[in-house]
């Protein structure tokens, strides 16, 4: 029996979490996070973790999956390599022109993002495919490879091609890939009718070039990190977690980078839906707020959606994703009041330095200060003890805001609250009302250190009448990792009209991408009981250029597939758009399949009491101010650890557990089940 | 139905978030569900949300500025027209007349849906599109460009009344689109009701009703703040303007005055209205001005009515900014693009770290229309073309956006391709069209569109062909625009050419000005633009002599 390991890394701490597959238990280690050299930490608190549970060895770990951002910060901080590109002639400048929008509509001051690739950098060749596939000009080679050689005196590491119409017709492209292997056999070749066979030339342009920008950096550290890791003993290939929630080794990750963008908040996601699942809740929200940011994402019937792309910096980016957005509100985001005297929170953060005035650097009230002064965090301490919380700062950084609002200081913070609380409920919106979901019919799953803090009243914001706060909510992403499956997706754009007609041709396009996905799993070694595909199909109305997903079912295509769907079509475009049009006019766009290799997860321990009552694990008592009740409430402080499945408390109380805090309100009621999740039931608003 | 909270800033704040959110998701769902390429792909359409009274309480900062123009006068129109007890809960009116419907031109077609609140009509909640149809039509007067609709009901209480809907289609060209983006826009409004009941269910209606008038006051509280900064004096700028379908340039010209929190624009001896669609109408007008504004004031302002209350707009009826009935108002934009520029080139002592030189000064629409072979049917292309954005105090311009009034997407040729007759051949930046100066100007942009079916009928609206954008504070002008057609096709006369297989048009669009003096410009920046071909050499030596073979370039 072996051990099996998650790594998260995030901007302060890295989580290292351990699955012994002997005993069943799951073990979790914090260590500082190390932006230099990210692998430092992993190794650090791997062998820290290691000496916790008794001395074991890294040759015992069987399975090693790791999240990082190293891709994300890359993208970021302008940190990627010297890149080239390659386009049809007549369009180097696209990347430039984008959609032709200005970055902010009213504020004259904003810039638009700096192209990864400069204008000297971008080479035209004379070549052009038509809408059909037609070769309206043939490629010449010899252009191509004077081009290819003048980027390689300019020094480029890396080159991206992206021709028009690549997604119909990908041989130019090719042809150009074989020049650039043959010229400059050391350089990254990111192909825009590999990383992204879609429609709308910005949009693969944006993603081919991100990919190759990115691709080296990311190469380079999965390489540096598997050596260490094989120096340090690890004997399993490792693992990274793709920005749609699955892992692929990291040999196979440095081919497309540009997946990995969400790694890092993928997998909170996925460990939050297999948790979920487990306890009887398919349907949350899931809400992760860290220091700086909030992230939050929707899951249906266990599956966490997903979508083909979003905006990093106002660069698109589209590869197969899990549906994150992202807000900045995390405990650190500071409150100040405008000039039209409304108090406001964020998008600013004091970060992890200065951070919070009760932290004793900076001044700024934050998040935290808010929730400091009101003591539904502990105004002594956090982390078990080992930060000291100054609540005299606190007060005197949201007094200042208070003296200026002429409210109270309670007042103020709890409007700071409040405020962020809005702009969270704002982010799940678009998550939910925007595609279609209504919050009321899904339970809030709150992590990351912040999360379970302000769920409560994120929820009656919302309307959700249920909050699942998981077991270790600070680690819920390196927890994630030892839940995911190995996971892989295709897609190819075909515009077929979804009629009985059609039928071979539907069946064409998805037979080809079961072929895909058959060669991947055998690449992969996936073992053939445990291979999944799934497949869906994006459709719309002839005329219309988004599409809205459907799933197809297994099996055959027949004329019985083609009914369902067209049928749960124009039932989802009903449910979106209150309407729906002739059968007729139904055409498929984008074909999709997702490979899902399922990989021995970490159990999923159900645990009985360890006896005792709620009673028992109340540590204290605190004037905790609540603005339901409108005076200071006198609430238990629970220990975490010790309240035990069956056990079940009223609000209002506070349960503390070493990197986070539950704010329970009055009249809510939460209890233990047998996973150790805390299962809130709210009064509904 | 919640307990009623007492309204303080934060739930002001709160709920002003809720209802950003719903125009937002209103704007979503029509590009989603929409057919016509300015649409679905341009997003050339906006949505808002109004008091009873009509006053704007949140629109969608996705769409364009100049949306507000069609936007703001529906609502105060439809109520001037019919007796407010006689709209009903289900009714969906459409407008789009400048003189009759609060519209600002033709193709801005709006949908306005009364919503109610168990059983009182609470508020309104409207949608603009673009629709890119009304092509190849004349503008002598306003009856030659297009179906001129009053505010009528398009859904009399939940049923829709296909005999208008008839009329309508029956008078544009590419009916089955129009008919689609309508359905589109009914179906953003609809769920605007839904997700405003929503909101008063959860907050009391009396709640969310006065929170909107807060949020009125917020923001009229906020402009008068950021005003009250600006020095007082007044202020004044003239400049030259030229389109296609005018023989002569005219002079433009605004005075401001700022005095304590408020601000006064004096539009006076401007040129009486054209026989030609550049006029201005006044809701055009004002919403020009109140984005001239915002922009220089505070970007981060909530866009609602508030802001009006500090801001005095005066212009004679009947000039070409304040035009009257029958006046042609299809291309109101390109003179709405140079007030603008007006507003900022005059406040440019005042605020000299918040203006751009001016940008390429016009909203470039090209209008491909005729027969679609793909489909057998008529079809009609609009696509508006970005140009330079003007150089700033202390940043350049940007290179090739919508600028201003607008901020429509471009069409991605993949799509245009596939939908017309047409083939784009390059869509690129022009070299040397930035003006000069330590900040450059940002560069125009250059679309070459060959034809390949017979008789493609091309209309363009642009400006900045004769006269240059201005640079400020020593910066040099910017290129000018140009068309260029391929060799034997007819030339462009007053805007338009018909055009035959295989003959392309190149539209060129203005540059923009240049801020400050090209000598005081860094080195490395200038060997940048060399490197990059954004400054050729020979202009290089012309604009930055002292800067060449210095260590940065290349």
């Amino acid at each position: 029996m072996s051990l099996r390991i998650g790594v998260d890394t995030g901007g302060t701490f890295t989580d290292v979490c351990a699955y012994d597959e002997a005993t069943g238990r799951i073990h979790v280690r914090k260590v500082s996070s190390t932006p230099d050299d990210p692998g430092r930490a992993i190794v650090r608190g791997l062998g820290e973790l290691l000496d916790q549970i008794g001395g074991r060895e890294m040759a015992e770990v069987g399975y090693f999956a790791h999240g990082t951002t190293v891709g994300t910060n890359a993208l970021l901080t302008g940190r990627g390599v010297r890149t080239g590109l390659i386009t049809t002639r007549g369009f180097r400048d696209l990347l430039e022109l984008g959609r032709g929008r200005r970055p902010d509509m009213y504020d004259a001051q904003a810039d638009k993002p700096a192209p990864f690739v400069p204008r000297d950098l971008r080479r035209e060749v004379t070549e052009r495919v038509r809408h059909d596939g037609r070769v309206e000009v043939p490629l010449d080679p010899d252009e191509v490879r004077e081009a290819v050689r003048a980027l390689k005196a300019q020094g480029v590491a890396s080159v991206a091609v992206c021709l028009l119409y690549s997604y119909v017709r990908p041989d130019h492209e090719r042809a150009i890939g074989e020049i650039i292997r043959d010229e400059m056999p050391e350089a990254h070749v990111s192909l825009s009718s590999e990383v992204l066979p879609e429609f709308r030339e910005f949009e693969r342009l944006s993603t081919v070039v991100t990919n190759a920008y990115i691709g080296p950096v990311v190469a380079d550290y999965l390489a540096r990190l598997r050596s260490t890791l094989a120096a340090s003993g690890l004997r399993c290939e490792p693992h990274v977690t793709q920005s749609n929630g699955g892992v692929i080794p990291f040999v196979t990750a440095e081919r497309l980078p540009v997946r990995l963008v969400l790694s890092g908040p993928s997998t909170g996601v996925v460990g939050a839906a297999a948790i979920c699942s487990a306890a009887g809740f398919g349907d949350i929200i899931t809400f992760d707020m860290g220091g700086t940011s909030s992230d939050v994402s929707l899951v249906q019937h266990g599956e966490p959606k997903v979508t083909a792309g979003l905006e990093i910096d106002g660069r698109p980016v589209r590869s197969p994703m899990l549906d994150i957005h992202t807000v900045g509100a995390g405990g650190g985001s500071i409150a100040w009041i405008d000039s039209g005297g409304h108090l406001r929170v964020g998008p600013a953060s004091a970060g992890a330095f200065p951070g919070p005035a009760c932290y004793g650097h900076g001044d700024e009230a934050t998040v935290t200060d808010a929730n400091v002064v009101l003591r539904v965090l502990n105004p002594e301490y956090l982390l078990n003890g080992q930060l000291k919380i100054d609540h005299a700062a606190s007060y005197r950084a949201v007094a200042r805001l208070a003296e200026r609002l002429g409210l109270s200081v309670p007042d103020t913070a709890q409007g700071i609250i409040d405020v962020v609380t809005a702009n969270m409920a704002r982010a799940i919106r678009v998550i939910s009302v925007h595609r279609g979901y209504d919050p009321r019919d899904y339970a809030l799953v709150p992590f990351g250190g912040a999360g379970p803090l302000h769920a409560a009243r994120l929820a009656a914001e919302l309307g959700c009448t249920t909050v699942v706060v998981p077991e270790t909510p600070g680690a819920q992403s390196a927890l994630g990792l030892l839940m995911t499956d190995v996971r892989s997706d295709f897609m190819r754009t075909r515009r077929v009209a979804v009629h009985q007609d059609t039928v071979d041709q539907l069946s064409e396009v998805l037979d080809e991408l079961t072929a895909s996905a058959t060669a991947w799993f055998d690449s992969e070694d996936v073992d053939p009981a445990r291979r999944g595909i799934t497949r869906g199909v994006d459709m719309r109305y002839r005329g219309q250029n988004y599409e809205l997903g459907v799933p197809l079912p297994d099996g055959p295509v027949t004329e019985d597939t083609v009914r369902r769907l067209r049928a749960d079509f124009q039932d989802a475009h009903d449910r979106v758009y209150g309407y729906r049009l002739a059968d007729e006019s139904i055409e498929a766009v984008t074909f999709r399949a997702q490979a899902v290799g399922a990989v021995s997860r970490a159990g999923i321990v159900r645990s009985a009491s360890r006896g005792g009552t709620p009673a028992d694990a109340v540590t204290a008592r605190r004037q905790v101010y609540l603005k339901e009740t409108g005076a200071p409430a006198d609430c238990p402080v629970y220990d975490r650890g010790r309240l035990e499945p069956g056990h079940r408390i009223t609000g209002p109380a506070v349960i503390e557990q070493m990197d986070s805090t539950t704010l329970l309100l009055p009249g809510d009621t939460c209890e233990v089940d047998d996973l150790r999740n805390l299962i809130i039931r709210t009064q509904g608003s | 139905m919640a307990a009623q909270r007492e309204l303080d800033g934060v739930l002001v704040e709160v709920i002003g978030s809720a209802l950003a959110t719903i125009v937002e998701e209103m704007s979503g769902t029509l590009v989603r569900a929409a057919f016509s390429t300015n649409i679905k792909e341009r997003r050339d359409c906006t949505a808002g949300l109004f008091d009873t009274a009509g006053n704007g309480i949140a629109q969608d900062e996705g769409g364009s500025p100049l949306h507000l123009g069609s936007l703001m006068g529906i609502v105060g129109s439809i109520l001037e027209r019919f007796p407010v007890e006689e709209i009903r809960d289900g009714d969906v009116f459409i407008g789009n007349d400048p003189y009759n419907g609060g519209g600002s031109h033709l193709p801005d077609i709006v949908l306005a849906t009364p919503v109610f609140v168990a059983g009182e009509l609470t508020a309104w909640a409207a949608t603009l599109a673009h629709h890119a149809d009304f092509g190849d039509r004349g503008h002598a007067h306003i009856f030659q460009e297009g179906l001129r609709i009053p505010p009528v009901r398009l859904v009399r209480a939940g049923v829709q009344q296909e005999e208008l809907l008839s009329l309508i289609l029956l008078n544009c060209q590419v009916p089955d689109e129009r008919r689609a983006d309508l359905r589109a826009q009914e179906s953003a409004n609809r769920l605007a009701v839904l997700r405003y009941r929503e909101l008063c269910e959860r907050y009391g209606r009396d709640v969310v009703v006065r929170a909107g008038d807060a949020l009125l006051d917020y923001t009229e509280r906020r402009t008068r703040a950021a005003i009250g900064a600006i020095p007082d004096g007044s202020y004044h700028f003239t400049d030259l303007f030229d389109c296609p379908e005018l023989d002569v340039e005219r002079e433009l010209r605004v005075a401001v005055r700022v005095a304590g929190e408020e601000m006064f624009f004096d539009f006076a001896g401007n040129p009486p209205q054209v026989r030609a669609s550049v006029n201005v109408v006044w809701t055009a007008l004002y919403a020009t001005v109140y984005y001239s504004v915002k922009s220089l004031i505070d970007a981060d302002i909530v866009p609602n009515a508030g802001m009006y209350r500090a801001i005095h707009i005066d212009a004679p009826t009947g000039s070409i900014v304040n035009c009257r009935y029958p006046a042609a108002v299809n291309g109101r934009s390109e003179t709405c693009q140079r007030i603008v520029d007006l507003i900022h080139g005059a406040l440019a002592p005042a605020v000299p770290d918040r203006v751009t030189a001016a940008s390429n000064g016009a909203n470039t629409g090209v209008h491909f229309s005729g027969l679609n072979p793909l489909t057998g049917k008529e079809f009609v292309y609009l696509e508006t073309i970005g140009g330079g954005s003007g150089a700033r105090a202390t940043k350049d311009g940007l290179d090739g956006v919508q600028v201003h009034m607008t901020n429509t997407s471009n069409l991605p040729v993949e799509s245009l391709e596939t939908e017309y007759p047409l083939v784009i051949e390059a869509y690129e930046l022009i070299d040397d069209s930035g003006g000069a100066g330590e900040f450059r100007g940002g560069l125009g942009i250059r679309r070459t569109v060959r034809v390949e079916s017979d008789e493609v009928h091309f209309w363009v609206d642009t400006s900045r062909q004769t006269s240059h954008p201005w640079g400020l504070r020593g910066g040099t002008e910017g290129a000018t625009a140009k068309i260029v057609l391929s060799e034997g096709a007819r030339p462009v006369d007053h805007g338009y050419t018909v055009l035959r297989p295989g003959e392309s048009v190149t539209i060129e669009t203005a540059g923009a000005g240049g801020y400050g003096r090209p000598r005081d410009r860094a080195p490395e920046a200038v060997a940048r633009d060399l490197a990059e071909g954004k400054v050729t050499r020979r202009a290089a030596e012309r604009h930055y002599p002292g800067h060449l073979g210095c260590p940065g370039e290349r």
